[in-house]
């Protein structure tokens, strides 16, 4: 389809030289650093330089992903408690050292992962997760302090045989690991796959809703990080000969926060830059002026984070987004990569469902079935149970009685992403999208169950079903796919939701007022790409609605909800020329 | 006996020191990351009113006006530009804390300050002998509980705070005059920080990050507590009355997690904490 070649791979590739140069450029400065160093900077640096690793690791999970956490030093501490130890009980050898380097990564990792998973639940929200932050790291000190001779306690411990560096050694060491850890990051963010973490911070649920299991690469996310930190602090271990408690303190951890805001989140270089460079005046500044100093920064932080919550970085990153936009993939019709359904049962059966509130009952007695290909309206006054039936459809936890099947498989206990993954989408009322992303990025994310995306690159195709890419070319999205999403009209923003709900080739779209808001030629076409779809396509749609007009023009069956009941299931002249519907809608329901 | 006093002074003590923080996260959904460094402020108010050689009472007013002072500037320039961003609100009052702690610093300098305990001595109660002043931390919690409810319940104040926690659209709408309601709130939560501080003196050392150590553990407590004062009562019973018993029996040092971890287990089993009960 050369006709929607708006490609341009030149920025792309230029990005990587650029990002090769600027690679090349700071491991030459590592090496040659500690010519020019003296003493007092290397150690200074060397040691600021392992807190950058920390500091990007703080940022890929607040900056990125939105996890506000204090908790990296913990992981921190662990893997330096663990070199440690090691090194002083057991002994010190090459061996051992290698030991130590495995461990002090598999151990913060496995206490990541168990973290992770406390955190990590179906419905927790973001203060827990902060919550969950600050008690690690109050544990791991306690735990440390509880150690007696093997932990040194308080003391922490001393005297034990790292690697045998010397100084100039221990500076190029961590400074060629952060290059190598800043690079992977970099590299990591703007691929395909480390976009997931913007969208998951913009808007979690509709990546459930998109059948991403949000949870999991949390848990995973804060697993790696977790090991990551724990390098860092093996490296720390051996570069200072000490380690003490107050390395795996929350006070420590709320000091990573602070330079990450300082030097930007969001950015990789930002949070370097500021881990490297508040370290380094830190050790300059304090001798003479320590308060003040501390004051200073604490100031700073206060004003950045009201005026500035990007930090430092953040004109940068304006300029940034701005040479983001115009880099669009090709798109290529791919063959559908669901399974065709094998089931006779009704592809969506629901039957005697309810829902109440506390003794509010909201819907009761629901009973309904929808086959492919059908294109159902639901519709009803304002009140009606409407919406959250649709929930109830869409979330296993949300029904209080009665029982809803998908292709004869109850949903019973499903959480959203596992029902999407059984062929169900779902449209929100107000559009659902990604702010944060580019156009194609967020159809990209659709289609992330579906097609797994590259950790390392971001892709110049962008795979979608035919018609998906129908209905983009209809509503002119094609056109801007490297446009970002929240430059968009409030009817482009619809329309692009429900191109990612189509991305998803489900077997069954829910969708709530697709049409509200939305100009009467914009309605008439998502009434044609309705039709299409199930009619020619063979999917099925549940249609929230209020405009009767619209609902008649399109629909092959109309249900109507009163006060939590189904009052009527039948053809378009049935319910039309129904008296009930008619009562309804007049308001005459109570003479 | 001991343990039972033990275990409900320190429940009462834990209960001073957090209502400042829940006052303001139940009505204004903020977390008040600088209520380390209010309630460093009081107590330096009570070392500042023993240098002058006041009435060692009398540092109670004064930490409360200092703290309402205080958090009025608090809520004007800091919280109310981020009560759409709560997690940035954290971060900003942490880092004025940052700079509350290092002024402190620079004033009275970083030493750690005694002062003179507010009520010395023991008492014989049931033929155990205790602290007086732990047993009066008890009294005044009490007092500090009563008092709270017949404020929210009882006055218009507390009336219009409980609208704008329910629902701050309506009670806009309504005509109450919610950002001075915010303001209102923060200031007393402030207060009641710098004065839980004046109490605390006898009990802690005095130095500029004798706060932070206090910080964690009542915000702990505020999130199982949710918006409730009874609840706030019930968590620092159990989880206080926890903190006792590990102590005594386990370790000291696992004693002063008990509280935070409790307190991950229950929200983590039960979102909302004991607010729903």
């Amino acid at each position: 389809m050369p006709d929607l070649t708006l490609t341009n791979t030149v920025p792309q590739s230029r990005r990587v030289k650029l990002l090769a140069i600027l690679a090349v450029a700071a491991v030459a400065l590592v090496i040659v650093g500690p010519l020019f160093l003296d003493r007092f900077a290397l150690n200074v640096l060397t040691r600021s330089m392992i807190f950058a690793i920390l500091a990007i690791t703080v940022d890929l999970l607040w900056g990125y992903t939105g996890i506000l956490t204090f908790g990296q030093a913990a992981f921190f501490g662990a893997g330096a408690y663990v070199t440690a130890m090691l090194l002083t009980h057991v002994g010190s050898n090459p061996a051992l050292l290698a030991l130590g380097l495995v461990l002090s990564i598999v151990v913060p990792m496995l206490i990541g992962g168990a973290v992770g998973w406390l955190t990590f639940y179906p419905g927790s929200s973001d203060f827990y997760a902060t919550i969950i932050s600050l008690v690690v790291p109050i544990v791991i000190t306690q735990l440390i302090y509880s150690g007696g001779t093997w932990t040194g306690s308080s003391s922490g411990l001393v005297g034990y045989w790292g690697i045998n560096l010397g100084l100039d050694g221990y500076f190029r060491l961590a400074g060629l690991s952060l290059v190598a850890i800043a690079v992977a990051a970099l590299v990591f963010v703007r691929s395909d796959a480390g976009r997931i973490l913007t969208a998951i911070r913009n808007n979690e649920m509709r990546c459930a809703y998109l059948g991403i299991n949000t949870n999991r690469i949390k848990i995973l996310l804060t697993a790696i990080l977790g090991g990551v930190a724990g390098f860092a602090g093996y490296l720390y271990a051996n570069a200072s000969g000490v380690v003490a408690p107050e390395n795996a303190g929350f006070i420590f951890g709320t000091e990573l926060v602070v330079w990450t805001a300082l030097g930007g989140r969001g950015t990789i270089v930002g949070p370097v830059v500021g881990a490297i460079g508040i370290g380094y005046l830190s050790a300059q500044l304090s001798g003479d002026l320590p308060f003040l100093w501390q004051l200073l920064i604490g100031t700073l932080f206060v004003v950045m984070i009201i005026f500035l919550p990007n930090g430092l970085a953040a004109l940068a990153t304006g300029f940034r987004e701005r040479a983001r936009a115009g880099t669009a993939p090709r798109l290529v019709a791919e063959a559908p990569a669901r399974p065709h359904r094998e089931s006779d049962a009704p592809l969506l059966d629901i039957r005697n469902l309810e829902k109440s509130y506390g003794s509010q009952k909201v819907l009761e007695d629901i009973t309904l079935s929808v086959q492919p290909g059908e294109l159902v309206s639901l519709v009803g006054p304002n009140g009606a149970g409407k919406t959250t039936l649709m929930r109830c459809m869409t979330d296993g936890a949300a029904a209080s009685g009665g029982i809803v099947r998908i292709n004869g498989e109850s949903i019973a206990g499903m959480v959203p992403n596992q029902i999407v993954a059984r062929g169900i989408g779902r449209k929100f009322q107000v559009a659902s999208v990604f702010e944060s992303l580019t156009v194609a990025e967020c159809l990209r994310m659709a289609r992330t169950t579906l097609d797994a995306p590259s950790i390392v690159k971001t892709s110049d195709v962008l795979g979608l079903p035919q018609t998906a890419i129908d209905i983009l070319r209809l509503s002119g999205l094609d056109q801007m796919l490297g446009t970002s999403v929240s430059l968009l009209s409030h009817g482009q923003k619809q329309s692009l939701e429900l191109v990612m709900v189509v991305s998803l080739e489900p077997e069954l779209i829910l969708l709530d007022e697709p049409t509200a808001g939305l100009t009467k030629t914009e309605r008439t076409t998502i009434g044609e790409v309705l039709k299409t779809l199930t009619a020619e396509c063979g999917i099925a749609a549940i249609l929230v609605e209020h405009d009767l007009d619209f609902v008649r023009d399109i629909s092959s069956r109309i249900v109507v909800l009163h006060q939590g009941r189904l009052v009527l299931d039948g053809t378009v002249e049935d319910v039309v020329n129904d008296d009930i519907v008619k009562k309804i809608y007049s308001g005459g329901g109570h003479e | 006996m001991t343990l039972i006093l033990d275990m409900l002074t320190s429940a009462a003590i834990l209960f001073i020191v957090a209502t400042g923080l829940l006052t303001i996260f139940g009505v204004l959904k903020i977390i008040n990351f600088a209520h380390g460094a209010w309630l460093t402020v009081g107590a330096y108010c009570a070392v500042a009113t023993a240098h002058m050689g006041l009435n060692p009472w009398l540092a109670l007013p004064l930490a409360f006006a200092a703290g309402a002072v205080l958090g009025l500037l608090t809520e004007r320039f800091i919280v109310r530009p981020l009560y759409s961003r709560p997690l940035d609100a954290i971060l900003a009052t942490w880092g004025l804390g940052i700079v509350i702690g290092q002024l402190i610093t620079l004033w009275f300098g970083r030493d750690v300050q005694f002062t003179a305990n507010l009520i010395p001595g023991t008492v014989d109660l049931l033929g155990t002998t205790y602290s007086a002043y732990r047993l009066f931390a008890l009294v005044a919690a009490i007092a500090l509980g009563l008092g709270f409810s017949y404020l929210m319940e009882g006055t218009r104040l507390g009336l219009s705070a409980r609208a704008v926690i329910m629902n701050e659209t309506l009670a806009r709408a309504l005509g109450l005059d919610t950002a001075k309601i915010r303001t209102v709130t923060f200031m007393i939560g402030t207060g009641l920080a710098g004065l839980a501080g004046v109490l605390l003196t006898p009990l802690t050392s005095t130095d500029p990050t004798m706060g932070v150590a206090w910080l964690v553990g009542s915000f702990m407590l505020v999130m199982v507590a949710g918006q409730s004062f009874g609840a706030l009562a019930l968590a620092c019973l159990l989880l206080g009355g926890a903190q006792v018993i590990v102590s005594t029996y386990v370790s000291p040092i696992l004693g002063g997690i008990t509280v935070a971890v409790l307190a991950a287990i229950i929200l983590r089993i039960s979102p909302k904490g004991f607010s729903r009960a």
